[in-house]
């Protein structure tokens, strides 16, 4: 006979100020749920998330001795919490409670039939306390955890969430692939909407965590190897070096005769391999660039020097990991809109650089030849249709909107015509989508500028072409203007602007290293935009800036900030605590078939071990609580049923849906 | 008619997908049948295909899994769901069971029509198709026929 004690359920159906009670019955619910098998008690409540309602379950936990507590309210999201603290605080374990939604999956949506409403609620809450029934005390996953974070990027969000993190009294070690700070924003002159100058902004912000005694900085280092778990992973480095010093960089950069296309300016320019992307930059030291230095020997006190990289490899314990990688521009395929075609067309940030590269002068210039009329094209590389643009690597077209890029057009427009104010402008879009906060402004600045805007539909896109021989400019514009009811434009420009979108960046495996996935715009996708911004699956892991997804500078700072507090309150403590939902096998069941081992797809979680019993060996699946992630995808294939989600079991499902599909008059009868 | 007399469909929803959307929903106050019974998951692909057998044989109608399909954030929910389900139609049809009864979908957090769409979708087949129960009877009686 088992001496397991019966469950005594307290049961609680919350009014939520006429929000469920105005749809359901819920005396009646509650008078019907009474006569369930171990209902020790049911209750109604006008509010029961106020302190009267929590008061009342706390009283009945220690009067009654209620050892499972089932509460129907609102949505879980909202009150599940409130509800554990309240459990906890009466001595109970909070994962004895279970929380049903009766408001938004149930009063709201059945407003004007409330029998069935009622009968609704009756068949969930059975169903919970179906769950309730075999529910187990379960503790948090409790860990050691290094206070020390990685941050995996230096551009401006990757030193925002180092900077933010280090203030928080925890260690920041930052590593950088380039053998620079800044990203992205260092190739920027001035940003939207405040019109502060970038690089001033950057350098202050690169000023304050290299000041700051918490962060250890790392340039030219890439992670190789990653193992471990949240509080505790074990990262490899590899730092590739800088080739020259502050006391021979000067001579050998002058004397260095090997030049490359600048990939700081877009290729519109060259530099030695030998280089400082820009005056000042950090750090300040020059450095090599490895994959273009051809080995050639170079002068220096009369020697031929030929450089080497010595690459160091080095290990960090770490807490946490801030995946800050950034993103890439689009590059336009071969002769997509002519680019690579014709030397009249450009994307957005080589004319960025260009503006930035050329200072003086009356009129734009372009390949020598002075430019009297402009076209942005906006959209080039996003919101991409099927069937109308080239397929990426993976046989998808980049259907997202960049965000970004309309009001960087515009950006640019305006720079161009406060410095060029005979230009002629045009801007041909599909829409203009100035979405943040004094974005519209630039907008306004245009139309009010004389920019010509012309609307072309997504899937007829404007053509490029050169313009015949003669003509008075060198390239052709042809677009369907949807503002003008689809008249056909032709516009002779000689310059081609291309607002080209963002990209995910190839992360050289450090996604799979890291086992955290990505979208289907390939963007690296966090758990929940609304629920767990910034975190990924894998716990300890975080996300911040275009690593997921389009942003602008603010959004990324914001994105940037919040991984930082998510990275506090991981580590503050020096230990983590996880939800206990995840997988646990049961060891009389267990014959260690591997199943679990083979389904599962994260790395660590699960595996065969032997143990010796009673003079044999046997195999039994093991699990590492910290590397599972709970989806269960081992307890479909296990043949024994030995293994399950702590919390969510198979076992606990079967119960609910036979509550759900029981006949009405077996409730009826228990009332 | 009561709700006892409707088919019943069981929704499966992940939380970061059909759940949050179910939620969503209700949010806007818009109504679809009651007969729809909504259970929280972390993931379906826990659930083994006996699974919806078993829940088909226990008075359960229709079943629609609401997951977050290929922006999940677990690495195997997508192609291992389908696997899963792929199975389920197997042995559903192995035991004269509507495979219609069983759909796949996925459903984000604020995809309030889509999921409208799919619940009135299911509701409006059972209504055509009936009580799984039938199915299963029906089966039976072939079953026992065939065996004299």
């Amino acid at each position: 006979m088992s001496d397991k004690k019966e469950p005594r359920i307290g049961v609680y159906v919350c009014h939520c100020g006429g929000n469920i009670s105005g749809a359901v019955q819920c005396e009646l619910v509650a008078k019907a749920l009474k006569g369930l098998p171990n209902v020790t008690v049911t209750r109604t409540d006008e509010s029961m998330c106020s302190d009267a309602g929590q008061s009342l379950i706390e009283q009945d936990i220690k009067e009654l001795g209620i050892d499972r507590v089932v509460i129907g309210a609102c949505a879980p999201m909202l009150h599940e919490q409130t509800f554990r603290g309240a459990v906890t605080r009466a001595g109970l374990n909070p994962f004895l409670y279970h929380h049903v939604g009766l408001r938004e999956q149930d009063s709201w949506v059945h407003e004007h039939n409330k029998d069935a409403a009622t009968e609704k609620a009756l068949r969930l809450m059975s169903a919970g306390i179906a769950k309730a029934r075999l529910l187990e005390p379960l503790d948090p996953i409790r860990l050691g955890a290094e206070k020390h974070a990685l941050v995996i990027g230096g551009g401006v969000a990757g030193l925002r969430a180092a900077l933010d993190i280090a203030r928080q009294g925890l260690r920041v070690t930052l590593l950088e692939k380039s053998p620079f700070l800044g990203g992205r924003m260092a190739q920027l002159e001035s940003v939207f909407p405040t019109e502060e100058d970038a690089r001033k902004l950057l350098q202050d912000l690169i000023q304050k965590v290299v000041a700051h005694p918490n962060v250890t900085i790392f340039t030219q280092a890439e992670v190789t190897g990653v193992s471990g778990y949240v509080g505790n992973f074990e990262i490899q480095v590899q730092q590739h070096s800088r080739g020259v010093s502050d006391d021979n960089a000067d001579t050998l950069m002058s004397a260095c005769r090997q030049e490359v296309p600048n990939p700081f300016n877009y290729g519109l320019t060259k530099r030695k391999v030998i280089y400082r992307p820009y005056e000042g930059c950090y750090p300040s030291t020059p450095a090599v660039d490895w994959e273009s230095y051809n080995g050639e020997p170079i002068s220096f006190d009369g020697k031929q020097i030929i450089l080497k990289d010595e690459p160091k490899s080095f290990g960090l314990n770490v807490g946490a990991v801030v995946v800050a990688t950034g993103f890439d521009p689009y590059t336009p395929s071969q002769g997509e809109y002519g680019f690579g075609e014709l030397p009249q067309v450009v994307t957005l940030p080589q004319l960025i650089r260009h503006l930035a590269l050329s200072k003086d002068g009356k009129s734009l210039q372009w390949n020598g030849r002075a430019v009297r009329d402009v076209a942005l094209i906006h959209c080039v590389g996003s919101r991409q249709v099927d069937g109308v643009h080239q397929p990426q690597e993976d046989g998808q077209v980049n259907n997202y909107c960049s965000r970004v890029c309309c009001t960087a057009s515009l950006h640019a427009t305006l720079e161009l015509h406060k410095r060029y104010p005979q230009l002629n402008i045009y801007d041909l879009h599909q829409d203009i989508r100035t979405y943040g906060h004094g974005h519209e402004e630039y907008y306004r600045h245009a139309l009010e500028s004389g920019v010509r805007f012309v609307r072309y539909n997504g899937e007829e896109v404007p053509e490029v072409s050169a313009a015949p021989q003669g003509d008075s400019h060198p390239v052709l514009l042809k677009v369907k203007d949807m503002l003008t009811y689809g008249e056909e434009l032709e516009i002779p420009v000689d310059l081609v602007v291309l607002a080209v979108g963002f990209m995910p960046r190839d992360l050289h495996g450090l996604d799979k290293m890291l086992k955290i996935s990505r979208g289907n715009d390939r963007f690296l996708l966090e758990v929940h935009p609304k629920l767990r911004p910034v975190e990924t699956a894998v716990n300890g892991v975080i996300l911040a800036g275009t690593a997921q997804g389009p942003m602008n500078i603010q959004e990324s700072l914001s994105a940037a900030s919040a991984a930082a507090a998510k990275v506090a309150s991981l580590l503050g403590r020096g230990k983590v605590e996880l939800p206990p939902f995840v997988a646990a096998v049961d060891e009389e069941k267990c014959d260690g078939t591997g199943a679990c081992v083979e389904a599962c797809q994260y790395e660590d979680a699960i595996a065969l071990q032997e143990f010796e019993e009673n003079g044999r060996k046997v195999r039994r699946a093991v699990i590492t609580p910290a590397n599972c992630s709970g989806c269960g995808a081992c307890v479909a294939v296990c043949p024994n049923n030995a293994i399950n989600v702590q919390g969510w079991t198979l076992e606990q499902y079967e119960a609910m849906v036979d509550a759900i599909g029981m006949d009405m008059h077996e409730l009826e009868v228990a009332a | 008619m009561t709700q006892s007399q409707q088919p019943k469909i069981l929704i499966l929803g992940t939380l970061s997908g059909g759940y949050a959307g179910a939620d969503s929903t209700g949010q806007s106050h818009l109504e679809y049948p009651p007969n729809t019974y909504i259970l929280p998951v972390m993931s379906p692909v826990m659930f083994p295909p006996e699974f919806y057998i078993r829940s088909f044989e226990r008075g359960i109608d229709g079943i629609i899994v609401m997951y977050s399909g290929t922006d999940s954030p677990y690495k195997v929910e997508a192609e291992g769901t389908a696997k899963l389900i792929n199975s389920a139609y197997a042995l559903m049809k192995e035991r004269g069971i509507d495979i219609r009864r069983l759909r796949l979908a996925a459903i984000c957090t604020v995809c309030v029509k889509p999921f409208l769409k799919e619940v009135n979708q299911m509701n409006d087949l059972l209504k055509g198709i009936g009580f799984v129960k039938d199915e299963l009877i029906a089966r039976a009686s072939a079953m026992e026929a065939a065996h004299g």
